[in-house]
């Protein structure tokens, strides 16, 4: 056990992030230890960053050494609205320091030089003078780790400048690519890109407010407003969203993510209301606005081009646009993942021929991949095949006489079958591979010597082959059963209940 | 007397159907006004017009498959251009219990997969939500809720509601249920739907051919004379081209002499519902 993290109170007694909890307790009498959970702050600080897109849209959380506490904001063109660069540093680090956080920060021109002045020269601005600004930082600054920090500092290489300059190749076969990486990084020689936490939004409006609000039917006042401005900036350039997504900006350093999709291109702002509405329905007890909410935000992306047509008199209401709404209300309502489409995918897998696919997030079909109608396929399918026992088989492979599912006993009076379904052997997991048999075999060579050699030989992985029936009791129940593996091999083979004909 | 009884019994039954927007059974066959009102076959039950609320009871859900067969049978002939989906709703729970309707068998139904929507709700008061949604849309052609067990939510009052949305948008509405009860419910046409065992294949005799059903109208809005058909029994085959009615025989005879359906086209009963079918 180790220490991960210290209080102000404890560093003081000259505690630091040690490697031994047992020393810290001797150094410090009624020390009080927590345990950390990672999975927690994980969770908080993606929230505590997601808020921080009130300041810029592109936030991401940077989780090359730790999974939270490293945030990167990109101020591209937002820096003037907080008067400057040195202003924005300032509000954005004050307003968690005045809440009581330790925070550091900087502004670098990439994303490597601004994490290394953040933790090893807090509260620099660097300006076009990248190289002389990180050179007297020590190599850790970089990003590396414990391993990579240790070599260089045994070569007596410390400082980030001591690295300018040296023979790349010699560095990059001793340390690794990546060492080569981070210093181009963080000097601007390589792009390195942040993955923005939230979508990016092409077109929003925004909100904010005096006094935060806090009840829902004023968040989707609220909303109905927002997607009026929306229109008429889509208007302007002839172009419709499909997807929507409203930020809720809390007091408390949270934001709440509301979205609706539509399943084609609009901008009727009449429509994206009503689905915040439905959306705000099946939300229930997850809206918590705790002290209020003090900035809505409503974006749109997935942008494509929509002319404007006339409405009014002459336009009748096309039945496939108001399927389309329906749908979307109903997903909004129900969940994205409750309307659904089945989707032909070329395989002869029974249950994986047909995902299902949200209508609203509709993706073209593979031309190929529509079902054989000549193969008889059951109407209704179990998601899960059922175990069935079935008596015996009268001809090995053949059809079963009866079986007993669910507890009740069937006869069957009629059978068709089998129809063999084999594993796909094109797809990587049932590839042919490489076994070795199970005791490798004596061979004598010509000088009288023996040894063993390890007999490779090509074999196919216990294919899980299954063969298919139709089968019809004495009322007429048709059942789709299957039967994994075969007679006469080891294991016995499992029959299996997968469908209902009609 | 007894004669004039007799026809403000009929008057009274007319000004009800009227009240509840039914259709007259004049309306059940095209050729009505010119020819002596005939006697409704089960077929023209069958090929009702548009716009009801169905209930289709099996004895229990192994007859699932059943059930849903004969629903898409019916649905079928009423997707047009102007209404090109149909929309399957289940409950989630219910999924592994009844199995979920499978694309690649729709083909035997004459369906595409594509005009099937299926949607997956967690309640029964989000399954009546959507239904209802569903039939407010002109796009829709039909509506089949499957719902494995009785539910509270769904009781008369639910099945009114339904019933009188539809009345309003014509849209057709199915619900699959289980068992055999006899709960009250505001839904036009009650049938019963049971399996028959499929006759022998000229050549290949032990194998299950495509199947007949054996549905039974339990309760018609139809008047005095379709309510002769109501609690009988007949047999349906499903052919390329829709239902048709097959002699009725004993289990036993089956083998003797009954037509083997869909083999033979069935085209004079059956033109003007291809048209419908559009």
């Amino acid at each position: 056990m180790r220490l991960a993290a210290v209080d102000a109170l404890a560093a003081q007694q000259g505690l630091h992030p040690s490697p031994n909890l047992s020393d810290a307790r001797a150094q410090v009498r009624d020390l009080e230890v927590r345990e950390i959970g990672r999975a927690h702050l994980e969770h908080i600080f993606a929230d505590f960053a997601d808020w921080h897109s009130n300041a810029s849209p592109l936030v991401a959380v940077m989780s090359d050494l730790a999974a939270y506490g490293d945030l990167c904001l990109d101020i591209t063109g937002t820096a003037h609205l907080f008067g400057g660069e040195a202003a924005m540093l300032e509000k954005l680090t004050g307003r968690l320091a005045a809440l009581g956080f330790t925070v550091t920060g900087a502004i670098a021109d990439t994303i490597g030089a601004a994490w290394a002045l953040a933790h090893y020269a807090p509260g620099t601005i660097a300006g076009a003078a990248l190289p002389e600004c990180l050179a007297p930082l020590p190599v850790a600054a970089l990003r590396l780790d414990e391993s990579q920090v240790s070599g260089l500092a045994r070569l007596g290489l410390r400082q980030v400048g001591q690295l300018y300059g040296r023979d790349r190749k010699a560095l990059q076969a001793r340390f690794g690519l990546k060492l080569m990486a981070r210093l181009d990084q963080a000097l601007g020689h390589l792009e390195e890109r942040l993955t923005p936490r939230i979508p990016i939004a092409e077109y929003f409006a925004e909100r904010r407010f005096a006094e935060p609000i806090g009840l829902i039917d004023d968040v989707l006042a609220c909303a109905d407003d927002l997607a009026v401005q929306l229109r008429y900036r889509l208007e302007a350039h002839d172009l419709g969203a499909q997807s929507f997504p409203l930020l809720l900006y809390l007091v408390d350093h949270r934001v709440i993510s509301l979205s609706v999709n539509a399943s084609r291109p609009t901008r009727d702002a009449g429509h994206i209301g009503r689905l915040f509405r439905h959306r705000a329905e099946r939300l229930a007890g997850e809206y918590d606005p705790g002290f209020g909410i003090d900035l809505i935000r409503l974006g749109a992306s997935s942008t494509s081009g929509l002319p404007g047509h006339q409405l009014g008199a002459f336009a009748g209401m096309d039945s496939r646009e108001d399927l389309d709404r329906r749908f979307d209300r109903m997903a909004g309502r129900l969940g994205p993942l409750a309307v659904l489409r089945s989707k032909p995918v070329n395989t002869h897998i029974p249950e994986q021929a047909i995902p299902f696919e949200p209508v609203v997030a509709r993706t073209p079909d593979e031309s190929e991949a529509a079902a054989d109608p000549s193969l008889k396929r059951p109407l209704r399918l179990l998601p899960v095949p059922e175990p069935i026992t079935v008596m015996f088989a009268e001809v090995p492979d053949g059809p079963p006489p009866g079986m007993v599912w669910r507890r009740i006993a069937y006869r069957f009076v009629r059978t068709a079958g089998p129809e063999r379904i084999a594993a796909e052997w094109w797809h990587p997991p049932h590839e042919l591979s490489v076994a070795r048999e199970a005791e490798p075999r004596r061979i004598s060579i010509r000088r009288g010597e023996e040894r063993e050699e390890q007999r490779l030989r090509l074999v196919r992985p216990p294919t899980p082959a299954r063969d298919y029936f139709i089968v019809e009791d004495e009322t007429g129940r048709r059942f789709w059963l299957s039967r994994q593996g075969l007679y006469g091999e080891g294991e016995a083979p499992r029959w299996s209940l997968h469908g209902f004909f009609a | 007397m007894h004669t004039r009884g007799k026809q403000q019994l009929e008057d009274l039954r007319a000004r009800i159907a009227r009240l509840e927007r039914r259709l007259e059974p004049a309306d059940l066959s095209a050729t009505a006004a010119a020819v002596p009102v005939h006697e409704p076959g089960p077929l023209d039950i069958v090929t009702r017009p548009h716009g009801l609320l169905h209930e289709i009871f099996t004895a229990d859900q192994r007859l699932a498959g059943t059930a849903l067969g004969f629903g898409l049978g019916l649905a079928r002939p009423l997707l047009t251009s102007d209404r090109p989906a149909l929309l399957y709703l289940q409950l989630a729970s219910d999924r592994q219990e009844l199995g979920f309707p499978y694309a690649p068998g729709f083909h035997r139904f004459g369906l595409d997969p594509d005009a099937v929507v299926l949607c997956r709700v967690e309640t029964v008061a989000e399954l009546l939500w959507a239904m209802e949604e569903a039939i407010g849309c002109r796009a829709v052609a039909a509506v089949l809720a499957d719902l494995a067990g009785p539910h509270k939510a769904l009781d008369f009052t639910a099945s009114r509601r339904l019933a009188l949305r539809i009345s309003a948008t014509r849209t057709t509405a199915f619900l699959l249920r289980y068992g055999t009860g006899r709960e009250a419910s505001a839904s036009a046409l009650r049938w019963r739907v049971g399996a028959a065992a499929s006759p022998p294949p000229p050549l290949h005799p032990p194998a299950p051919r495509p199947p007949p059903l054996a549905p039974a109208p339990a309760k018609s809005p139809l008047g005095s004379r379709a309510q002769r058909l109501e609690g009988k029994s007949f047999e349906l085959d499903w052919t390329d081209h829709g239902f048709v009615v097959v002699a009725r025989t004993g289990a036993g005879r089956a083998a003797a002499g009954r037509p083997a359906a869909s083999s033979r086209p069935q085209s004079a009963a059956l033109g003007h519902r291809l048209s419908e079918a559009g």
